[in-house]
């Protein structure tokens, strides 16, 4: 008798699969790719892999059934005019741009301009063809496609228009680079795999902002997005996430950063859209002196879910991590907070920092938080925290005793106690924009 | 200006004023004095439209309007200003931004054109001026970490740039060295014209001799008891309020 247990999500698999035999059909002569075999390799091992259910430890409040529920086409081009890029423009920033419709590169709307000295910015398979950094790139792709995580699986099956991006040693990148993803529903639902590989190398300084945005906040779409930084000694990187999706959208998020000696990773994300959203942030520290910022705000209402989860293995000596996570949660939406630190035994004299801290405005509101920090070392500086609370009345009696309505008075605290957290980012027109999404989110 | 009658106020049940009459003209300086517990506070903060207290009985009347139908921010907005006795502390907002939201909001409401930045940095400066306040402190966040003595000038700083008609002082006095309290009474004495009116709740005469009152009551076991000129504050200040306690029994 066959006593394989039933595998829940076997019918989304299935989809999968015939969603990935049209997807194959229509790719004609790119078949012989040799990112197409890596693609075959992906479906393949997804038939083996199981999505994550609630036993699952580290999905235990994020349930993805609702996510691979819809029967996810292609995706369709939508109409993009440039003023739909326009108005995602960061006033008094220049960039180097690149619009992504639908998860397909548009190149009329882009618009990289001239890019410093051996600074390369081209699509994966691009790269591949080139050769200059086939083996890393392959060696990542494979990681995708052979591991041990569905979605990571099922990004690599459909891969398609991922990136690549390199920064050669000592060039300091001074423009951010902005992938812009607008993802207006033009067939719902659809399926989105955008990847990135970063490839940023001794002391090479790089900003990247990565924003999803879609104004009119429907259709079903399914964002499952895969970022790999590789950071070279001393190298400066800076990581920007602003999303704002569709309420009816699901994003699952997963960047995994490689630090070497003395590099400095910094992460601004800022989750105010989508149905349901996972972000996987993970850092491995390769050598000693790095400096790790994680720094997170999510604004979820309604019936939004948003689950952070970051990791941090300090496994050198030397190392700094600052993280800070600030949510406001109302209506009957739910946050989650997973934050793991590990300090190892060799990991002498780390200096690592976690705080994750909540306003619950609602009582349908739930926020789960779990901050946890494994210490093996005992030369160490280390403090972790979580709270959770609510407005303090005597606050807005005192706003309001000055004149501001009850409405204004509850947005200027909310907007207070995130400012710790938006305070950090250095580029100011991306500050002002982030603050007047939140306002905009705060009045909605 | 300001009409109290028999005004009745409980808190969870308790009842704590029990039937105040009060009667503000415009112009006038009322002094509130009394021992701790004594209700003064519920009176200010009642004043103010805290909502957790609960109106039993009685009228409050404020220029010809019934001032227990308006919310706590309208009254602000109608000219009602209550220095707080605990000023809040708000990380993550600048006193200078807070002052510009709140004005242009009153102003807003008064039919006034809302100022622009520029003309709000001048107005802010100037008044910081006058409580002497150090200009930095308009940029750091609201009470955050200020000394006891810097909260309550800010407090005499809001009320300078919100100009209200009728100002609530809920013993600002108390805590302040003899140099900050000199500079409190300075504002609101320069506040002080013909057209407004203060009520200042104090548990100290001392105040009262930087603030002239018109008035002065003593509020005991949540009733008015003693009512007169600035005399009795002295009186008080004399004999305690064992005095007025033992003149009770008396009766």
């Amino acid at each position: 008798m066959n006593t394989v247990a039933q595998d829940r999500f076997a019918t989304t698999k299935a989809h999968f699969k015939q969603l990935f035999e049209q997807f194959e059909q229509g790719l004609n002569g790119q078949k012989a790719h040799p990112i197409h075999k890596l693609r075959r390799t992906a479906i393949q091992r997804l038939e083996d892999l199981q999505f994550p259910g609630r036993k699952n430890e580290d999905w235990k409040y994020t349930p993805v059934t609702r996510v691979l529920q819809p029967a996810y086409k292609s995706a369709a081009l939508a109409n993009l005019t440039s003023a739909d890029v326009e108005a995602h423009l960061f006033e008094g920033l220049d960039v180097h741009l690149l619009v992504f419709n639908n998860g397909k590169l548009d190149q009329t709307l882009s618009n990289i301009g001239e890019l410093p000295e051996g600074v390369e910015i081209s699509t994966i398979a691009t790269a591949l063809d080139k050769g200059t950094h086939k083996e890393k790139i392959e060696g990542v792709l494979k990681g995708w496609a052979e591991g041990k995580d569905a979605f990571a699986a099922l990004n690599m099956s459909f891969a398609d228009n991922g990136l690549f991006i390199y920064v050669p040693a000592n060039v300091q990148v001074e423009k951010p680079i902005y992938l812009l993803h607008l993802n207006l529903t033009a067939s719902s639902p659809f399926l989105n795999n955008p990847q990135r590989i970063i490839l940023a190398e001794r002391s090479s300084n790089c900003t990247i902002i990565e924003r999803y945005s879609n104004e009119n906040s429907n259709g079903t779409y399914f964002t499952n997005a895969m970022t790999h930084i590789d950071l070279g000694a001393n190298a400066f990187f800076t990581h920007y996430k602003l999303q704002q999706e569709s309420l009816e959208s699901f994003q699952v998020n997963q960047v995994d950063v490689l630090q070497e000696r003395d590099s400095t990773y910094t992460s601004h994300a800022i989750d105010l859209g989508g149905r349901l959203v996972r972000n996987n942030l993970r850092t491995h520290l390769k050598n000693s002196g790095t400096l790790t910022n994680f720094y997170g705000v999510y604004l979820a209402k309604g019936e939004q879910h948003l689950d952070n989860q970051t990791f941090i293995d300090h496994a050198f000596p030397h190392c700094n991590s600052n993280e800070l996570y600030k949510g406001v949660i109302d209506d009957k939406a739910r946050g989650v907070f997973n934050g793991k630190v590990i300090v190892r035994q060799d990991a002498q004299k780390t200096n690592a920092f976690q705080q994750n801290s909540n306003l619950v405005l609602s009582d349908k509101a739930v926020m789960d938080t779990k901050p946890q920090l494994e210490i093996f070392a005992d030369d160490v500086k280390c403090s972790h925290g979580a709270t959770i609370g609510q407005l303090d009345e005597e606050s807005i009696f005192y706003l309001r005793s000055r004149g501001l309505n009850k409405e204004a008075a509850r947005s200027l605290l909310q907007q207070a106690f995130l400012k710790e957290v938006i305070e950090n980012m250095d580029i100011e027109p991306i500050r002002e924009v982030v603050e007047s999404m939140i306002t905009k989110k705060f009045e909605s | 200006m300001l009409k109290i009658k028999d005004l009745r106020v409980a808190i969870e049940g308790k009842e704590i004023l029990k039937g105040i009459n009060l009667d503000v003209k415009a112009g006038e300086v009322h002094a509130i004095m009394g021992p701790n517990g004594s209700g003064k506070s519920t009176l200010a903060k009642v004043l103010a439209g805290r909502e957790e207290y609960e109106v039993t009985g009685g009228s409050i009347e404020y220029r010809n309007e019934d001032l227990l139908e308006l919310e706590v921010d309208e009254r602000a907005r109608e000219g009602i200003f209550l220095a707080f006795q605990y000023p809040v502390e708000i990380p993550g907002v600048t006193t200078a931004s807070f002052l510009k939201h709140t004005l242009n909001s009153v102003r807003k409401a008064r039919g006034e054109e809302e100022l622009d930045a520029f003309e709000m940095l001048k107005l802010l400066k100037e008044k910081a001026k006058l409580v002497e306040m150090n200009q930095k402190l308009l940029s750091r966040s609201l009470n955050d970490g200020f000394s006891g003595g810097e909260k309550k000038r800010n407090e005499v700083l809001q009320m300078a740039v919100l100009n209200p008609t009728l100002a609530v002082l809920d013993e600002t006095d108390s805590g302040l060295d003899i140099d900050a309290l000199r500079i409190v009474s300075e504002g609101v004495n320069r506040l002080k014209n013909e057209d407004n009116a203060f009520i200042v709740i104090t548990h100290y005469q001392r105040l009262l001799n930087h603030i002239v009152p018109d008035h002065v009551h003593v509020l005991f076991e949540g009733r008015i008891v003693k009512s007169g000129d600035k005399t009795l504050a002295h009186e008080l200040e004399e004999k305690g309020y064992d005095w007025i306690k033992e003149e009770l029994a008396t009766v």
